[in-house]
């Protein structure tokens, strides 16, 4: 038996081994040719690690953000932090509104017991099922009529559609987890609903609406194609298109374009890992990062 | 009343940005509203939609569609079920692994193409530089610039951030079976194939159908990874039906056309969707 055991651990390691190169080895690739000479990148063989580390690529962004044209670094360096700055703008935004709205429609489907609760439940969840791609013809057709293109707060309202479905299915969910009797507790001692909303179940949903708040952001940070369509100046660009136009160029520096890269997948990444228990949890309670 | 009180702002929210561009687009696709002809737009009908279908500028891209679909979702289900069945055993390290994938997961789709962009570079990428020491190549490939090459590498680059979820679905599936059935099956004699075969996959049918529904979804509506890393080239190897929408509208500024080529790529997910739900559901059923 123990011979059995250091068999099975041995075989799981070495499949392990290969999962963790498959996770992060991509990504750490992409990390050590950021902190690379534009040269060395262009060596063969590769270089694994960067020797000496060179943070250049990563001043270039800062020095582009602040002086411009003087910089002489390229077009897409100088406005990534700008780009940058409206991400974290949107994604804020659209996680704060998305879990304030979405608590106060995820209560009554999850305790009030009214006509059309099934329906409206799956109606919001439906909405979904239409392909972003048949909306986003109407949209900007009519945002740039009304002269609502180009501006940071359409993209927090669209956004906002995109992740409203998943917050209130997982809120509703989760606030069916807590108990009638505490809510009952407060009614008798003469809360409003509201206010039962607010100073019983909310503080008391927090992992809740932690995950919900988490997985609103990154969806929102990751969204590419209306924050493509619907910006016209760099005014307006977030990371994602900034990224594209790096990636799409072939006149930039490899090491410019990684670099971009990289920043732009800190926040994400950063918050998944630092919040990975909720997140795990709050995608296994039926939400999806799509 | 409290109710629809409380669900009024999301409500509006989703009507806003869904329902009502819905609606629109329905109405833009009846129409001949090309940008480029100010002032010519008029009411024809199903003539886009019937121009679309007698036009191998709409079945070639759906082909191409359900080929990198497939693909993507054989890739995703197959990875996902063998890194899930690997997490569902019990050893020190598991809950590291589990939080990396997350890692993966949290990269937005234009910044995963960037880094295939780079690892899959013909001069200077990763993979050349180790196919080449492997003696794999004799010299560096351009393996975006030709079939079917194109098409298998876009499947691991758009796979590789969906595999992550999929794989915890699955996990949370294999951890709802119970142990003692495992070990009644063992005492039986089952080997470690018959307890997958006749234990697990029965039991993980029904999240494996979620799951197979949902990949099969995203990835017929694919853009953001094709707009970075193929442009729908090379000679429209990678042109799926997203990228045709967009050229389509964007480019050529026929929304008319591109509206209804989005409805037809909408119809055809969700009769996809539907008719995966029967299939699969039925065979829960059994």
């Amino acid at each position: 038996m123990h011979q059995h055991s250091r068999l099975r651990l041995t075989i799981i390691y070495c499949c392990a081994a290969v999962l963790l190169i498959g996770t992060v080895g991509p990504f750490l690739w992409l990390v050590s040719s950021s902190f690379q000479y534009e040269r060395q990148l262009l060596n063969r063989p590769p270089q694994w690690l960067p020797n000496p580390i060179v943070l250049d690529s990563y001043r270039e962004i800062f020095e582009g953000a602040i002086l411009g044209e003087e910089s002489g670094v390229p077009y897409q360096s100088r406005i990534f932090l700008g780009s940058f700055g409206n991400s974290f703008a949107i994604a804020g935004s659209v996680a704060v509104i998305a879990v304030v709205v979405g608590s106060l429609a995820a209560y009554p489907l999850a305790r009030l017991n009214f006509r059309g609760r099934n329906v409206l439940l799956f109606g919001i969840l439906a909405s979904r099922l239409i392909p972003a791609l048949s909306l986003a013809i109407p949209i900007v057709l009519v945002a740039k009529q009304i002269g609502m293109s180009d501006r940071l707060i359409t993209l927090v309202f669209i956004n906002l559609s995109f992740v409203l479905p998943y917050v209130i299915w997982l809120l509703q969910s989760y606030f069916k987890t807590i108990p009638m009797e505490l809510e009952d507790a407060g009614r008798i001692d003469g809360c409003s609903r509201l206010q039962v909303v607010i100073k019983i179940i909310l503080p008391l949903a927090r992992p809740g609406l932690t995950s919900a708040a988490i997985l609103a952001f990154l969806v929102a940070w990751g969204e590419f194609l209306f924050a493509l369509l619907l910006s016209e100046t760099p005014a307006s660009y977030t990371s994602t298109v900034v990224v594209s136009l790096f990636a799409t160029d072939v006149d930039v520096s490899f090491v410019s374009i990684i670099t971009a890269g990289v920043v732009s997948v800190i926040p994400p990444i950063v918050f998944a890992l630092i919040f990975q228990r909720y997140i795990i949890s709050g995608l296994l309670s039926g939400s999806l990062k799509g | 009343m409290l109710a629809i009180l409380f669900s009024a702002p999301a409500v509006i929210i989703i009507a806003a940005t869904i329902l009502v561009p819905f609606g629109i687009a329905v109405f833009l696709s009846l129409h001949k509203w090309n940008l480029k002809r100010p002032g010519r737009e008029r009411f024809i009908g199903l003539e886009n939609y019937t121009d679309w279908l007698t036009d191998s500028d709409f079945w070639q891209p759906l082909q191409t569609t359900f080929i990198f679909a497939i693909g993507a979702v054989l890739v995703i289900v197959i990875i996902s079920l063998l890194v899930a069945l690997l997490l569902n055993e019990k050893f020190p390290g598991r809950g590291l692994l589990r939080a990396l994938l997350l890692v993966p997961w949290a990269i937005p789709s234009v910044v995963n193409a960037l880094l295939w962009k780079w690892l899959l570079n013909p001069q200077y990428g990763l993979f050349n530089a180790i196919w080449y020491d492997l003696g794999i190549i004799t010299e560096y490939q351009n393996v975006l610039g030709s079939m079917p090459s194109v098409m298998i590498w876009l499947v691991i680059a758009y796979s590789w951030i969906h595999i992550p979820l999929a794989t915890l679905l699955l996990l949370s599936g294999l951890q709802t079976i119970p142990g003692d059935i495992y070990e009644s099956a063992i005492v039986d004699g089952a080997g470690i194939f018959q307890r997958f075969l006749y234990i697990t996959l029965p039991m993980l049918r029904s999240m494996l159908s979620i799951v197979i529904i949902f990949e099969m979804i995203f990835a017929l509506k694919v853009f953001d990874i094709i707009f970075v890393l193929t442009a729908g080239g090379p000679a429209d190897a990678t042109n799926v039906l997203g990228w045709t929408i967009y050229t389509e509208t964007f480019r050529k500024l026929d929304f008319g056309a591109g509206s209804s080529i989005a409805m037809l790529l909408g119809a055809i997910t969700l009769g996809m969707a539907i008719l995966f739900y029967v299939f699969l559901d039925r065979g829960v059923e059994q």
